[in-house]
């Protein structure tokens, strides 16, 4: 335990005294601010403004965001050398890569935090119309895919040296779980076609959490992708002593 | 403090460690000696409990390194070869750091303490990117020293570092024989017979030759522990 909370502890302090981190927050701020402007502006239309705006394009931000995030989490060590110290050290190989985990949810957690500052200006402006039910499912769908998306970056970031093959590869990934959801669109035959969907991260959030669902075996499905990708990653850390 | 018994390690056909066996006591300064790719640096990583050993067993302090991996790793200080840094960091807070992650009590005054000994306590403030070569050599060790360990393992400790830093990290090296175990690796031979109270010398990764110094260069009826040292490889060469 005391393991896990070193490692979140070095990982939180040096998500903020990196500047490469704070640009990604405040790209992912900007972005999701001119979304908040316009989802406004259509509202005006008299169309509803969906609570649903922020995170959803979170669920498609992730396929770049997050491998931004883990890139450097396992690989870096490892050119620094700082692996094998951290292999010697009283610690299990898992609470090495639990407290990176963390750290990285953690920052992210933080930056989702922050947008959910416009769901409290649309509930101001609308006169407490908006479904903030509606919004808080979608919060916790994307905060959940987000882990998700973050465990399948440290993936890769613990099979290469190399940050960039990491991120580029993780971001591969990450596409092909989140267009798999339209995998429908091209597949005629119904059971293929559900039977990819359900593995995909996308449509475990674009049908239940996005829309105001939630669902227990969503909530699995995201926390059992988690578990996994977290068990692959240690033991890619561990193979570290085999080579 | 150290007990390697019959301690192998293969890579695939290769037979990185062949069975090697020593022994050593608190208040120490071991020097395992050989040409690159003798062993040196396999030898250790099975010692800092970071490779499992294909065969045999050692120990650190009683305590095996595959069994009682953690009781041995917590009782050991290790700086790789290759110093083990995080650039985005102060000096004192990679201190801090890994002393936190060896559980020390109170780990910011252990850093403190052990910056102020290699005389890195002006730079605690400074990122470990803006450190000189030699600095980051001895941010290097104070990282191996700041658990307080009974036993230091320190990889070619002395390498590409200027001569008067090199000076100062001997002398440093030389101060830990009262409280710990030390063993060091290095093919500087000079620095062996300058720092070291026993050698072990190992080429193939089999020990061919160990003992004082000074008695292997009796023996060997030779000048230096150069000599020593290149009588006992170029032996195994034409063996």
């Amino acid at each position: 335990m005391n393991g896990v909370r070193t490692i979140f502890g070095r990982e939180i302090a040096s998500y903020f005294t990196s500047l490469f981190a704070y640009l990604i927050a405040a790209a992912v701020l900007l972005i999701t601010g001119i979304l908040f402007i316009n989802n406004i502006g259509r509202s005006q239309d008299q169309v509803a403004p969906n609570p649903a705006a922020i995170p959803d394009f979170f669920a498609f931000a992730l396929i770049f965001f997050a491998p931004l995030l883990t890139m450097r989490l396992l690989a870096e060590e490892r050119r620094e050398g700082t692996l094998e110290l951290l292999l010697t050290s009283p610690t299990s190989d898992s609470s090495i890569v639990i407290g990176k985990f963390a750290g990285a949810w953690a920052y992210y957690t933080i930056i989702l935090a922050i947008t959910f500052v416009y769901q409290v200006i649309l509930l101001n402006i609308s006169q407490g119309q908006t479904d903030l039910a509606h919004a808080l499912c979608a919060y916790i769908g994307i905060w959940l895919y987000g882990g998700a998306c973050l465990a399948v970056g440290m993936v890769f970031s613990a099979a290469t040296d190399n940050q960039i093959v990491a991120a580029f590869l993780a971001s591969a990934a990450l596409f092909l779980l989140w267009i798999g959801d339209r995998v429908g669109e091209v597949i005629p035959n119904i059971n293929v076609a559900r039977f990819i969907r359900e593995l995909t991260l996308q449509s475990h959030y674009a049908s239940s959490f996005a829309v105001g669902l939630l669902r227990a075996e969503d909530i699995v499905f995201f926390a059992g992708i988690i578990a996994v990708m977290l068990f692959i990653t240690i033991r890619l850390v561990e193979s570290n002593r085999w080579r | 403090m150290i007990e390697v018994k019959d301690l192998s390690k293969r890579y695939g056909d290769r037979l990185a460690v062949n069975a090697i066996s020593f022994k050593a006591q608190p208040g120490e300064i071991v020097g395992l000696l050989g040409p690159n790719g003798a062993g040196k640096t396999t030898t250790m990583r099975m010692l800092t409990g970071f490779m499992p050993p294909t065969s045999g067993s050692a120990a650190i302090g009683g305590f095996d390194v595959v069994e009682d991996s953690f009781e041995a790793r917590s009782r050991v200080g290790y700086l790789p070869e290759r110093v083990p840094l995080y650039p985005d960091m102060t000096t004192e807070g990679y201190v801090t750091f890994w002393a936190k992650l060896r559980g020390v009590r109170q780990p910011a005054q252990a850093a403190r303490a052990v910056l102020e000994r290699l005389h890195l306590d002006d730079r605690s403030k400074t990122l470990v990117r803006n450190l000189s070569k030699g600095m980051r050599q001895r941010l290097g060790l104070a990282q191996a020293l700041v658990h307080n360990p009974p036993v230091i393992i320190l990889d070619e400790p002395t390498i590409g570092i200027d001569p008067q830093q090199v000076i100062e990290v001997r002398e440093t090296i030389a101060a830990l024989r009262q409280s710990h175990t030390v063993l060091i690796s290095t093919h500087i031979l000079s620095e062996a017979e300058q720092i070291c109270d026993r050698v072990i010398i190992i080429n193939q990764g089999k020990i061919v030759a160990q003992g004082k110094p000074g008695d292997l260069r009796k023996k060997l009826n030779a000048a230096n522990l150069e000599s020593v040292f290149l009588q006992m490889v170029n032996k195994d060469k034409r063996a």
